[in-house]
């Protein structure tokens, strides 16, 4: 492979273009209208538009990304993640056009993307899956078999409609007692909503961690699984904060997880990189949840712990090579590594987007900080695509120093013009709940509602005061390239008051 | 030169002076002496912070001087400064007249009184009798338009001061006689110094 198109924007394709320049690889970069001076489009050998601003317009366009790599004579494609990352249409058009998809086969993303396929999978690889019922159960089941069902399960246990979404036709069920008026009310719920009353049962896993086991797998045969990652902080189930290795897993555990993901990947012949996601419960059981089939977004991490460049090895797997990794190596981490998603995100209005232009940054370095990220002084945030801006990691050779250099980190972080999640990043680090690393899926979530929007930049005396001073004098020296706010200098405004007044 | 600055509901008046190539900035009771330094739009402010008034010349000491610490670097010779806390701000305008200031990177929202009615208040303090021509900000005598005696306009321009590195010119707001020129060109003036009166 010499070349390779990059078919993706922001900091994942900025990652991606560095893989390939380490390796002596070209570079294609694509872009939309108002990606023409994002820095991939700067940093990549070639450059080819391919449209709107809209996502459906450009970046989720296959045929212009295919006609872009051709026109460049591009032989591999990577496609970074979201956007066509686990679109097996665009990998079998990639395929087709004689060009290397940097990722699984089309087939194994079909097959894994599929929630009820990829729960069969894991069965089939005997890993453990949440309990539940594996057919529909309709109207004709009687509640006295359901409620047999659910005992065997265990409670509690949701009910879910099988055509269901959006919490409709759901219902928690913590005992037997509950069973009959709550299946009555599911069903009923899914009829009026979907026009189907069928539903399922699974067990409700209570205040579980997010669990994640790094996979990749070459055309030879190999799969190799990595040290776990944990992603437990997360908000409206969009991580914001993940670490490796996890601080509840030992190494005992970590080998049984390691080897049943993968098992479930050897079980559909997977190859290139991949995540097996799973839950664990307060009693340490781990129930398989989903399979993403790309690189993740919280791949430094793992990157970190291991030594091994993970976008590196799926271009070198792309093209045939075998899986010449220490399969030691990448199971047991060194230190560990903590990652935040910088977001271009109002942390302070409930998160709300807060697009535009980058007035000034300043990014952290040092010992042990790592940032991956698409943004820059006088860059564009735009407001058609995920406003991540960066990933901020940090190493350290324990959790406590890595979490005093993530500290650090933000510390140094500023993003000005724009706001950013860094404030909350900077609260979040300092929670005893999360220095002490207790945390599940829904604690985000929770203590966010219980802090009902109070600011995540405590009000202090000393901070406030060097505001008020910087801005007193920002006001006295008046119009110019620093003063964003005021036009009129103090002496034209002195003048025109004293001539106001005659 | 008073600015109103309010933070999170609170006013604060802010006096700014300008001492040499340092701003001294009271409020609260207290004065600041800071030192601020541009480098790509962004400020590194040094302050040293004096809650009193400072009697005798201003020497080497600790950055907060009520703290005397023993051993304090005056004997090192001219040209050390004092101890300083260092910040680093950067400004963006938000919302409607409002500014954020980042301050070490945590962002505070403020908004500052328009300076009009700082210069507006001044004005009407000078009062009705003879019409004063004051300094509104700290700065240089360039050049004097009028000298006693002289007949001038409303609007009229009657001196030059250059502060800042531009040059300002300042109008009588009515017409009359001058019959006071307090300062010379090339001297330099504080904010508030008469500089002409009419008559």
């Amino acid at each position: 492979m010499r070349r390779i198109l990059v078919a993706n924007r922001g900091e994942i394709a900025v990652r991606v273009i560095r893989a390939c320049r380490d390796m002596g690889i070209e570079t294609v970069a694509v872009y939309s209208d108002c990606d023409r001076g994002a820095r991939h489009v700067r940093l990549a050998d070639e450059a080819v538009h391919i449209g709107g601003n809209a996502p459906g317009e450009s970046y989720l366009r296959v045929d212009r990304i295919v006609h872009a790599a051709r026109q460049t004579s591009a032989d591999g494609v990577h496609p970074g993640y979201g956007f066509l990352a686990e679109n097996e249409e665009f990998a079998a058009a990639c395929r087709d056009a004689g060009l290397t998809f940097i990722g699984p086969t089309p087939d194994a993303i079909a097959l894994m993307g599929s929630k009820t396929a990829a729960r069969q999978a894991a069965m089939q690889a005997g890993v453990p899956v949440v309990p539940g019922t594996e057919e529909p159960l309709g109207a004709d089941v009687p509640e006295v078999a359901i409620a047999g069902m659910a005992e065997r399960i265990g409670y509690p246990v949701m009910l879910k409609a099988v055509a269901g979404g959006g919490g409709k036709g759901m219902r928690l069920v913590t005992a037997a007692a509950e069973l009959s008026s709550a299946t009555r009310a599911a069903r009923s719920e899914a009829q009026a909503a979907f026009g189907d009353p069928a539903i399922y049962l699974e067990r409700r896993i209570t205040r579980p961690r997010h669990i994640e086991i790094q996979l990749l797998g070459d055309r030879h045969g190999t799969v190799l699984p990595f040290v776990e990652r944990e992603c437990s902080i997360q908000r409206r189930h969009q991580k914001v904060i993940e670490e490796t290795p996890s601080p509840v897993i030992d190494r005992e555990l970590r080998l049984r997880m390691a080897s049943d993901a993968a098992a479930i990947a050897r079980s559909v012949g997977y190859t290139n990189a991949g995540t097996i996601e799973f839950l664990l419960d307060e009693q340490g059981h781990y129930y398989f949840l989903e399979m993403n089939t790309r690189l993740q977004v919280e791949h430094p991490i793992t990157e970190m712990v291991t030594g091994i460049d993970l976008v590196q090895w799926q271009i070198r797997i792309a093209r045939g090579e075998r899986l010449a990794v220490d399969a030691e190596a990448a199971i047991t981490p060194r230190g560990h590594a903590i990652e935040c998603r910088v977001y271009a995100e109002d942390a302070d209005a409930g998160f709300m987007p807060s697009p535009g232009r980058i007035a000034a940054l300043r990014v952290p370095g040092g010992p042990g900080i790592r940032d991956d990220s698409g943004a820059e002084a006088g860059g564009e945030v735009p407001i058609f695509y995920d406003p991540l801006i960066s990933k901020l990691v940090a190493w350290g050779a324990d959790r406590s120093q890595a979490i005093a250099r993530m500290r650090r980190a933000l510390g140094e972080y500023d993003v000005v013009g724009i706001k950013t999640s860094i404030p909350f990043f900077r609260w979040m680090l300092q929670q005893p709940d999360f220095v002490e690393a207790r945390f599940h899926t829904a604690y985000l979530d929770e203590v966010l509602r219980t802090r009902a929007g109070e600011p995540f930049t405590p009000a202090e005396d000393e901070r406030i005061d060097m505001a008020v001073m910087a801005a007193a004098i920002h006001q006295v020296l008046g119009p110019n390239p620093m003063n964003p706010l005021n036009p009129m200098s103090p002496w034209k405004a002195a003048a025109r008051a004293e001539g106001l007044r005659g | 030169m008073t600015v109103h600055v309010d933070v999170g509901g609170r006013r604060r008046a802010v006096d700014v002076r300008r001492d040499g190539d340092r701003f001294l900035v009271s409020f609260d009771g207290r004065q600041h002496e800071v030192d601020v330094k541009v480098i790509n739009g962004v400020w590194s402010m040094l302050v040293e912070t004096v809650t009193r008034p400072v009697t005798g010349p201003a020497k080497a000491g600790p950055y907060d001087r009520n703290n005397a610490r023993a051993g304090s670097p005056e004997d090192v010779g001219a040209g050390f400064s004092r101890p300083t806390r260092s910040y680093e701000i950067a400004f963006s305008p938000s919302a409607e007249g409002r500014l954020t200031v980042h301050v070490d990177g945590a962002p505070v929202e403020v908004s500052i009184d328009q300076i009009r009615r700082a210069g507006a208040a001044a004005a009407h303090a000078a009062g009705d009798g003879p019409q004063r021509v004051t300094a509104p900000m700290p700065g240089k005598i360039v050049k004097l338009l009028v000298k006693p005696g002289d007949k001038v306009q409303a609007r009229q321009g009657v001196i030059v001061v250059e502060a800042m590195k531009m040059e300002n010119e300042l109008r009588a707001r009515a017409a009359g006689t001058v019959s006071e020129v307090r300062v010379a060109e090339g001297t330099s003036v504080e904010a508030g110094a008469i500089l002409v009166v009419l008559e």
